[in-house]
Parts: C-alpha cells; sequence; structure tokens
C-alpha cells in the first residue's frame, strides 16, 4: 500500500531543498543533474540494513543542573550554594559519577540524577554520551553579542523561554505555528527506503511538528498500537448497510477544507491499521517474547510505555517493510517550578528506566547498532532556585543513547558553575540566573545524528536549513556541524 | 428591570458608520479600566445607541439598565453550603448604577442579520452561543430575535454553583473516603453541570474561557481540589457575564490557579541563599491570559516594524513582575484544622486544613511578599507598595494594553465561531472589547454579542465558504449529544472521569489539559496539509489524528447507544468497581418517528448540525437505515438501533464535525 507516491514526493522535496541550498549560496553543480546527484541514494540502503531515530522529548523545560550535577569539589560547592533548597546532596551522587573515557579540564567531574542508574551504567559503558549545553542558535553567540542591540548580525531564536515556541524551535526552528520539522525532512528523504511511506515518520505521543516533512508526515499510533474503527470495520448495530455508509461517510473527499482534512486523517487511520496490526500482533503475544523482557517491570511510566511500542515496530520493520524510520515519544512533567526535588526525582527515574529498557530491547532485537535514542526539551533551566524549583531557561544537556553511540564521553563544553552578572570568564555562558546560552546549537546536534542516518552533507541544508550559519560553511569551524557522537 | 425594545438593524443604523467610527471612543492603556464600578449591560448600550442613531426616543433610558444576575461578582466570597444566590454573581451586589450613554452604532459588518427566519437559522446561532439547540428553543429564538434572546441569557441567574452540588453529594467530607485527594468529585460536578444546566449560554462562555485561563486538574495535587477547582469553574462561569479585568483578579487569586502555576507559596527574594521569585505566573498571565508574545494590531495580526515583529515584553518584564506575585498563600485564617486518618488504614491520624482553604482568594503574607521596585510594560510599581495595591496595579495594566482586547477576541471567536476570522471581524470584537459603548473595557457581555451577532457568524454566505468554521472538539460534541437527546444519571451520580484516554475515548475532559497551553494551541497550522499551504490555524487540529479519530469515534458508538457505565452509581464515592450504564439518553422524540427514518435524520441534522448536512450526505444516511426496516411492530432494541444508527452517522461525518 502506498499512500504516498515516495518518488514524486521526493523528487519535490528535492527540489525544494535545491531551492534553499541556492538561498544559502552554497554552490550547486552547475548543470543540476537530478539523476547523478542520486537524490534518495543516501536511503538507498542495501537488503536487510535498517536505521531509526528516536525522539526522548522531555516536555516543559529539564532542569539541566540537577539532571548532570557538577560534582568534583569545587564546582559542587558553587552549585549547592547557588541552589538553595533545590541541591541534591552530594553524598546522594556518590555512587553516581560519570567516568568518561577522556576526563574534563580541571578535573571538573558531573554525576548524573541519583535515579538514573541505567543511563550511568549505559554511559560509563560506551553505549550512551551526553552533549552538554545545547539549545537553540540562529548563529554562534557570546553573551557580549547576546545583551547587544544588533540584531541584525546576531539575531536570537524567536520566542526564548516561552513553551510551545520553544518545543517547536527544538523541533522545526520555527514558533508555534510552524508545519516543518527536521526529523519530518529526514523521512522526505527516507520515503522512498520504505515499502509503506507512511510507516517512515512515527509518533507515540500527541502531535508533534518534529515528524512533519514536506511529504512524510506523522503517523499515529497508541502505546496499545493503532486503532480499529469498529464502525468501519464491522456492522453498526446489526447493520452491514450502516457499516458501509460509515466507511463512505468517514473517507469521502469533501470540498471543505477543514472537513476534508479531517477525512483523510481517518482514511490513513483506516488504512493502515490492519498492516500495524498485523505487525506487531496483541499485546499479549509481544509481553510474552523474551526481547521486550526489559520493560517488563517497569509500572507507571508512560514514557516507557510508548518506547515498548517503538521497539515492537523496530521488531515488525520487515512486515512493514521499514529500513529508515524516525519516532517520536515524550514524556511531561517537567515544568518545575514547584515541588523540583521530588518531581524531578520522578522524570529522572523515568527516563533512565525507559531509554535503558528500550535499548536493552533493541540488543535483544540485534539492531542496537541501528537505532539511536536522544533527548530534547523545551529548555534548561534557570540554576538559580526560586526556593522550591527552577524557572525557564535556555541551554540543556542531553542524552544520546545507543551501539552505534561513541559513549563514556561528554561531547560540548562543561557551562561554568555561576549566576553572576560580571565580566568574569565564567559570568559569559549565561544570560542571567544560570540561563545557559547554548554553546552547541540544536542544529549541530540535529546534524550530527542526520549524518548518521544517512543525510549527505550536500542535503544537511535541505533537513536543516540553518545549518549553514555553523561549521565550515558559516565561517565557525568552532561550532562543528558533526558534534563526533556518534560512529560513521 | 427594563424593558428593551430591541429595533431591527435597519438599513439607516448601519449607514452612518464611516463618520461615526473616526468618533467611536476607543479605550487603549490610558483608559481606565471600570471594574466593579459603573458598568452597563451590553444590550443596553447597544439598544440605546440603536435608538440613538435612528433618532428615536429614549436613548438616556438604556443607562438605567441592569439585568439581574450580570453584575460583576465580588472576588471574595465562595461560601460553601449556602443557598442559592448567596455565592458569588448573586443579583444585586455591586449593582451597576446608571452609566453615561455613548451612541456607538454598529460598525460595519455588525448585526445585519438580527433575527433567525428558519429553524436552522436559530439552530445555527444556539449552536455557536450555548451547548445545544432543542426544538423549543428554535422555535422561542425564531419568534423573537437574538439581541432579545442575548438579553435573556444574560439576565438568567446562575444555577446551582460546582461548590453546592460537591457539598450536596457529600464530597465535602473528610471521611475515610478521603475526598480532599481526588479530582473525581469535581470532574463528576462538570459532568453534572455541563450536560444539565439551564443556564446553556453562561455555561458555554465559562468552557470557552476555561480554554483561555487554562487550569488544569491533570496536576492538581493540594488538599480539597476538587474543592479548589470547583471554586475555579464557579468563578469562570460567575465572571462569564461580568468584566475581563475582574475575571483576571479572580483567576489570579484562586487556589487553582494559585497552585497550578506556583503563585501559592512563592516568596520574595533572599540576597543571602540568592532565592529569587517564581517566575511561572508572571510568565504565563502575559503570555497566554492577557498580552501574548508579540504586539499586535487592532484587528489581531501582528504589527511589524522593519519587517519584524515586535515582542510585548522582555525577560526583564516578566523578572520585575514576578516579585507582584509574591507572598500568596492559601487562606488558612479560620483556622480550622480537620482530622483525617492516614490512607494505609493505620490507626494514626493527622490534620488538615479545611476545604474554605481552597477555595477563598489566596491571601497575602506582607512579610514574604517582595518590597523590590518592579517596572513591567511601561508600569511601575514603587519599592515598598503594598501587595494588594501592587497587584492592581499590575492587572490594570495587563487589562489595558492594547494587545489584550485582539488577543483574546480572536481565541474567543475562534473557541465559538470559526478558526480563521477576517482581521475585520476580529477588529470588530476587540473594539467591543475596548469599549461596551457605554465606555467600559472588557465588558465580556459586549465580547459576546460582538461575536455573535457579527456578519461572518450570522451570514448565509460563511455556510458556502469552504474554509468557514471549526473542528467540534470532542467534550463539545459529547456534551451535546447528551444534552439533545435527553441525559440522565439515574442516581444523579454523574460518575464520569474517563474520557481522556485518546486511543478508546474522548482524549479530552473538562479543565484536564495537559498543561496551561491547553488542549491545542490558537496558533496550530496542522502541518501536511492544505492549511498548512494557506497558513490557516485549525486550532482543534491539534488533537486530530490516527489514533483519537478511532478512539472517539469507538467510545461514542458504545455510549450512545448502551449508556455510560460508572462505577457503583448509588454511592458517592469513586470505589471504581461495579460499572452500570447509570449515564444514558432517552431518545423520546426520536423513538416517536423511528418509522420515518427521512424524518429522524431531518431532526437529527436540526438539532446536531443545524441543518448543514447535504442532501447528498442525508441520503446516505437514510438508505442505510432503510436498509434494516423498522416497523411498529419492532421491539425497542432495534428502534434504538436505528436511533443510534442514524446518529453515529451524523457524529461521525465531517460535515457534523466542522461547525459553520
Amino acid at each position: 500500500m502506498h499512500l504516498i507516491d515516495p518518488h514524486s514526493q521526493s523528487r519535490r522535496a528535492f527540489l525544494r531543498r535545491s531551492a534553499q541550498l541556492a538561498f544559502t549560496g552554497v554552490a550547486l553543480p552547475t548543470a543540476l543533474n537530478l539523476a547523478s546527484i542520486g537524490e534518495a541514494a543516501a536511503f538507498n540502503a542495501p537488503d536487510g540494513s535498517y536505521k531509526a531515530l528516536v525522539c526522548v522529548f522531555m516536555y516543559g523545560g529539564n532542569d539541566y543542573a540537577n539532571t548532570l550535577v557538577p560534582y568534583d569539589q569545587a564546582s559542587y560547592d558553587k552549585y549547592a550554594a547557588i541552589r538553595s533548597g533545590i541541591a541534591l546532596p552530594r553524598a546522594a551522587l556518590d555512587a553516581m559519577v560519570l567516568s568518561p573515557t577522556v576526563g574534563l579540564p580541571q578535573g571538573q567531574q558531573y554525576a548524573l540524577h541519583p535515579t538514573m542508574t541505567g543511563l550511568q551504567t549505559l554511559f560509563n559503558g560506551g553505549q550512551a554520551a551526553v552533549q552538554l549545553n545545547v539549545g537553540p542558535l540562529v548563529v554562534p553567540l557570546t553573551k557580549a553579542q547576546y545583551a547587544g542591540g544588533n540584531r541584525t548580525a546576531f539575531p536570537l531564536p524567536p520566542k526564548l523561554f516561552s513553551h510551545n515556541d520553544q518545543q517547536s524551535v527544538w523541533q522545526s526552528s520555527s514558533p508555534e505555528g510552524s508545519t516543518i520539522g527536521f526529523g519530518g525532512n529526514m523521512g522526505d528523504l527516507a520515503l522512498a527506503s520504505n515499502t509503506n511511506s507512511l510507516f517512515t515518520c512515527v509518533s507515540v505521543t500527541g502531535n508533534a511538528v518534529f515528524l512533519a516533512g514536506d511529504s512524510a508526515l506523522a503517523y499515529q499510533v497508541s502505546t496499545n498500537g493503532a486503532v480499529k474503527i469498529n464502525s468501519v470495520a464491522s456492522d453498526v448495530y446489526g447493520s452491514s448497510a450502516v457499516k458501509g455508509a460509515m466507511g463512505q461517510l468517514l473517507q469521502q473527499a469533501r470540498a471543505h477544507v477543514l472537513e476534508n482534512e479531517y477525512n483523510i486523517v481517518t482514511r490513513r487511520s483506516v488504512g493502515a491499521e490492519g498492516s500495524i496490526t498485523s505487525a506487531i500482533g496483541s499485546n499479549a503475544a509481544a509481553d510474552a517474547r523474551a526481547e521486550f523482557a526489559p520493560f517488563k517491570d517497569i509500572t507507571g511510566n508512560s514514557l516507557a510505555s510508548q518506547l515498548k511500542m517503538v521497539a515492537r515496530l523496530i521488531g515488525a520493520r520487515s512486515s512493514l517493510g521499514a529500513k529508515r524510520q524516525v519516532f517520536f515519544v515524550s514524556l511531561g512533567g517537567f515544568d518545575l517550578h514547584d515541588n523540583l526535588i521530588t518531581g524531578h526525582t520522578t522524570n529522572m527515574k523515568r527516563v533512565s528506566d525507559a531509554m535503558t529498557a528500550f535499548h536493552q530491547t533493541t540488543v535483544n532485537l540485534g539492531v542496537d547498532s541501528s537505532v539511536t535514542a536522544f533527548t530534547a526539551s523545551d529548555f534548561g533551566r534557570t540554576l538559580t532556585s526560586n526556593g522550591d524549583g527552577s524557572d525557564h531557561g535556555w541551554g540543556g544537556h542531553h542524552f544520546i543513547v545507543g551501539g552505534a553511540v561513541k559513549g563514556k564521553a561528554f561531547y560540548g563544553t562543561p557551562p561554568p558553575v555561576s549566576v553572576g552578572s560580571t565580566a568574569a570568564p565564567e559570568d559569559q555562558w549565561h544570560v542571567g540566573q544560570g540561563r545557559l546560552l547554548p554553546s552547541t546549537s540544536v542544529d549541530q546536534y540535529a546534524a550530527t545524528l542526520a549524518k548518521w542516518f544517512g543525510v549527505e552533507d550536500r542535503e544537511m541544508a535541505g533537513v536543516l536549513p540553518n545549518i549553514n550559519k555553523f561549521g565550515a560553511a558559516g565561517g565557525r569551524t568552532d561550532y562543528p556541524i558533526d558534534l563526533g557522537f556518534l560512529k560513521a | 428591570m427594563m424593558e428593551i425594545t430591541e429595533k431591527p438593524a435597519s438599513r439607516d443604523v448601519a449607514l452612518d458608520t464611516k463618520s461615526n467610527a473616526a468618533a467611536r471612543p476607543e479605550a487603549t492603556s490610558g483608559a481606565d479600566c471600570q471594574t466593579g464600578t459603573a458598568r452597563l449591560s451590553t444590550l443596553a448600550a447597544l439598544s440605546a445607541a440603536l435608538l440613538a442613531a435612528c433618532g428615536g426616543g429614549g436613548a438616556s433610558g438604556g443607562g438605567g439598565a441592569s439585568f439581574g444576575g450580570s453584575a460583576p461578582p465580588s472576588s471574595g466570597d465562595a461560601s460553601l453550603g449556602s443557598g442559592p444566590g448567596s455565592a458569588d454573581g448573586s443579583p444585586g451586589t455591586a449593582n451597576p448604577g446608571p452609566a453615561p450613554v455613548v451612541a456607538v452604532p454598529p460598525a460595519s459588518g455588525f448585526n445585519n442579520n438580527p433575527k433567525a427566519s428558519t429553524d436552522e437559522e436559530a439552530a445555527r446561532f444556539l449552536l455557536q452561543s450555548q451547548l445545544d439547540a432543542s426544538e423549543l428553543e428554535i422555535s422561542n429564538l425564531k419568534a423573537g430575535n437574538f439581541a432579545g434572546y442575548l438579553q435573556q441569557q444574560f439576565a438568567k441567574p446562575v444555577g446551582q454553583t460546582g461548590l453546592q452540588w460537591l457539598e450536596e453529594r457529600g464530597y465535602g467530607q473528610a471521611g475515610t473516603s478521603r475526598y480532599f485527594f481526588q479530582t473525581y468529585p469535581a470532574e463528576y460536578m462538570l459532568w453534572k453541570q455541563l450536560f444539565t444546566a439551564q443556564d446553556g449560554m453562561r455555561k458555554r462562555m465559562a468552557l470557552a474561557l476555561s480554554e483561555f485561563f487554562v487550569a488544569s486538574m491533570q496536576s492538581a495535587e493540594f488538599e480539597w481540589r476538587s474543592h479548589g477547582y470547583a471554586r475555579y469553574w464557579d468563578l469562570l462561569v460567575s465572571n462569564a457575564f461580568g468584566t475581563y479585568r475582574q475575571l483576571l483578579e479572580d483567576v489570579t487569586l484562586s487556589p487553582a490557579m494559585g497552585f497550578f502555576l506556583n503563585t501559592r507559596g512563592n516568596q520574595k527574594e533572599d540576597t543571602k541563599t540568592g532565592r529569587v521569585p517564581d517566575e511561572n505566573y508572571a510568565r504565563e498571565v502575559m503570555q497566554l491570559f492577557s498580552i501574548g508574545l508579540v504586539q499586535l494590531n487592532l484587528d489581531g495580526t501582528e504589527k511589524i516594524v522593519d519587517g519584524k515583529k515586535i515582542d510585548s515584553y522582555t525577560q526583564a518584564d516578566v523578572t520585575n513582575l514576578a516579585r507582584v506575585f509574591t507572598g500568596y498563600i492559601f487562606d488558612i485564617s479560620d483556622g480550622e484544622r480537620i482530622t483525617v486518618l492516614r490512607q494505609d488504614g493505620s490507626p494514626e491520624s493527622y490534620t488538615i486544613a479545611g476545604r474554605q482553604a481552597a477555595t477563598r482568594p489566596m491571601a497575602l503574607d506582607a512579610s514574604r511578599h517582595s518590597t523590590l521596585a518592579a517596572t513591567f510594560l511601561g508600569a511601575t510599581v514603587g519599592a515598598g507598595v503594598p501587595g494588594a495595591q501592587a497587584l492592581k496595579i499590575a492587572l490594570d495594566t495587563l487589562a489595558n494594553h492594547p494587545n489584550t482586547g485582539p488577543f483574546f477576541a480572536k481565541q474567543m471567536i475562534q473557541r465559538l465561531v470559526t478558526s480563521n476570522p477576517s482581521p475585520a471581524y476580529v477588529e470588530r470584537v476587540a473594539r467591543a472589547f475596548n469599549n461596551n459603548g457605554a465606555g467600559v473595557r472588557g465588558d465580556l457581555q459586549a465580547v459576546w454579542v460582538a461575536i455573535l451577532l457579527d456578519d461572518e457568524a450570522r451570514s448565509a454566505a460563511s455556510l458556502t465558504n469552504p474554509t468557514f468554521g471549526k473542528l467540534r472538539e470532542p467534550m463539545l460534541r459529547f456534551i451535546q449529544w447528551g444534552r439533545t437527546f435527553g441525559i440522565k444519571s439515574g442516581f444523579n451520580s454523574w460518575k464520569l472521569s474517563a474520557t481522556r484516554g485518546t486511543d478508546d475515548s474522548l482524549g479530552q475532559s473538562p479543565l484536564f489539559a495537559p498543561s496551561v497551553f491547553n488542549f491545542f494551541r490558537p496558533g496550530f497550522i496542522p502541518p501536511n496539509t492544505a492549511l498548512a499551504t494557506a497558513k490557516a490555524t485549525a486550532p482543534e487540529f491539534q488533537v486530530v489524528n490516527e489514533t483519537t479519530v478511532g478512539g472517539y469515534l469507538n467510545y461514542m458508538q458504545n455510549v450512545i447507544r448502551y449508556g455510560i457505565y460508572v462505577p457503583e452509581p448509588s454511592v458517592a464515592e469513586g470505589l471504581f468497581k461495579n460499572y452500570q450504564p447509570d449515564i444514558t439518553a432517552s431518545y423520546t422524540a426520536e423513538l416517536a418517528l423511528v418509522l420515518d427514518a427521512p424524518a429522524l435524520v431531518r431532526r437529527i441534522n436540526l438539532l446536531m448540525c443545524a441543518g448543514q448536512l447535504s442532501g447528498a450526505t442525508q441520503k446516505i444516511m437514510v438508505d442505510a437505515l432503510n436498509a434494516n426496516p423498522v416497523t411498529a411492530a419492532s421491539n425497542n432494541d432495534r428502534k434504538l438501533d436505528r436511533i443510534c444508527a442514524a446518529l453515529l452517522m451524523v457524529l461521525g461525518c465531517s460535515e457534523y464535525l466542522v461547525q459553520k
């Protein structure tokens, strides 16, 4: 079943991206020959090959400072002094210290939140890495440039510190109302690799712009799989005629735009349900399989339920005809202005337990080197305390997990632990109250993931329209477009 | 109460708009916000204006008009368990005095369709302005006019409050049921109110307001949370025909919002420890409850200067405004303590505050309130200004900001009428917000009148516009179904609290948004659609996907035919076992015409869709029904099968789902 014609669509997407390349001033081949460029070449994966990216979005803005806690005595002391009421005790961190292969400068150390034992094991075992202080940037930015008025040379990401907008900016480089995300842009390139293009970009949580491309769209399943619409599938109150009418009414084309779009969604739902259900089997059958045992003892963890469904879909990749997939899952409850110690403890445990179980399941399925999961969030939070919580910030720390990760390592620059507003060097990496000025952009983070996924350098600006402000193209090799946390 | 003789808006009236538009006073940031002072009921002002513009007599008579029940509520009193009328919003309190009448003729594009000439037009108006349309109301509305109908709704007394129902049902008892730790009593209360309230327009507007001033039970973890949320609902209801400014204040000081956005417990800065005030409410009250992120024109479009949008506020505004919201605590000044047992069943007990702490406005602890000066949005609270005065300055500043009218107006139009109103429509409503015709700013009655009587909402032309209208929210479809078909709870239990599932239910429940950003955003554009190409918003589509379309339909297929199964309906406590179909529709009128499939479809089309189903669609439905003949001799189950089949086809059909 092809709900989208992948060939014509990816060609259209390619043309859009070519146009963007032209706008960014990157030289295109003088004789533009679509065939020789081989738009889908990067994704024309050999038989049996498979790759998936999984975005784990932490809605509400994750508190970076209690996720990855400064542990060396000098840094910890500053952290504890600043975070009155919300500092984790150092003793609780003793067992949680991360041991990178190459230590950080000046003896700096980080410990994970005490509940993140699973991720700690993955990090120290080499299957997880940390990207330090990453967040949206339009261009590389110093604090003076942030504070200065020259927005032409030094534009800021739109609507900083606003939840909904920064969620959208992280996923798509644009605020609320955006309709194209970088996961979807990668999906556009991947459509042709998959037998059923609809299963290229899959969300197991609410609608998210991350998975929307030109043609690729976010197909939704629940944690129980695809929903069968009973009134289309079976007689309605004993009437087959009503079933038939439902099938027609729910799916017919309409002249009214809103009516038509609603029916299109229903049509997709009805069309795809059978394939998904037969491919992943019943919940009970999945629960009985040894591969999914890592999820067995996790309860009350919505993220784990979502990732389990992702694992089931990956397990069914052959039946679904999928070779390149992008998934989106999420967890809410991170906007901890109050009650941070308790609320964050719950969330950190959920993230660690779910991501660890997911990774182990990919190992069991034999695809751990083909699946990379990464975290994202609206923003980091303040380092200062408001008594029992923290407020909206900007940059934060994020995790990359999988067999392809060059783990046991920190990437990026550790931000100084400081909230001062002086001219001293330690105050140059936050914009007040410890709101981190990102030293790595989301574009770089995404480009590193995209490159591993198969996006070629020349296609990168189509996936990430702003990427050429960084790296060699932007004259900023200190902001590389490959951060190095994934194997080639 | 003064009788208003509403005259149809004749062509004469509408003529003069150009010259009068220039003379129209427009409240801006400099205008006073007349909270709780002179306030003229909108229709009185409108009517007087019409009369004046027509040269008719009696224009000055409008000044004395006041409709009972429309007075701004006091923010303080939310006493429990007392009789009807003593809760806030009671008639007679803060009775607005006479106000000077400003002759403001209706703007162009407004009120050119003063009355419904057909059943369909009447139903269309009712479905935009309240929760359902009944045969009786359609007939009454046709006999009068829209303005008269609105006047009646504004005058209707507030029915039983949510708090009163909780008390009536025993949910105010601490007891072993530990209701103070549960949200389900408030959920039951909301369904009871929305399914059965007689003041349907007031409840509809309260529900729309609950999606603008969002507080959610999702994260309500304070004692007596159901009482806190019942109070929150009650204040939306009582202020629905009041003023924006009073509503903003009541929202700000409510314990539910205080907990939800952390004003409760917010403390002033402490230079010794480095603690700073919590910024959450300061930020969201600006971003979501008043002015929005970017400066707006009066028509709701974004101001562009040198090719750029202009932020409405900066981080410094947030940090400063946060000081105003420090020092608030739940009001436990009565010293009431209630002894409750531990959850684990152990014999020890402990004490908690009484439920009034969750229903009274929050109190200010001056010792925790910041005394630093605060400068925000061009306003200044001087150092040491007392908390109450600081709050007044802050809320006046927000209510008087030039963004607030268009920001609020556009979202209310989206909730009630159409996802993509024209800028001119937004401007007409924003003007009504800025000045109700009697110099009052933020008169919500004026806003509702302007939204509902606008040509864009009323004209037949919009019915054929392929982009006009909005997707009905799942909970509104559900409520409309219940009210239209005589829903009842046999035990008066209304124990319905499981509609939030996305794959097996509505994916929505009142006052249960996933965050302060509501179930969906006003600026949401569905990707990969013709809407995205046109950059058109469709907020409700944010909850539409391959999972939810099926979850909704499967749920409705069950409940419309077999009733809503609720746990142990004979007792108030949740219990969550022994489920029985306590909440059911009656379908009395439909049973009477069940043998006539075309008549059955016609009736459902009128009541559910305001007659907006096409002939082709009705034929599909009728043919499908006739395939299974039903005769007078058929048993009741077969008759109900046919009625529910007709209804399910309507509930699933996108011509119904998109309200026009």
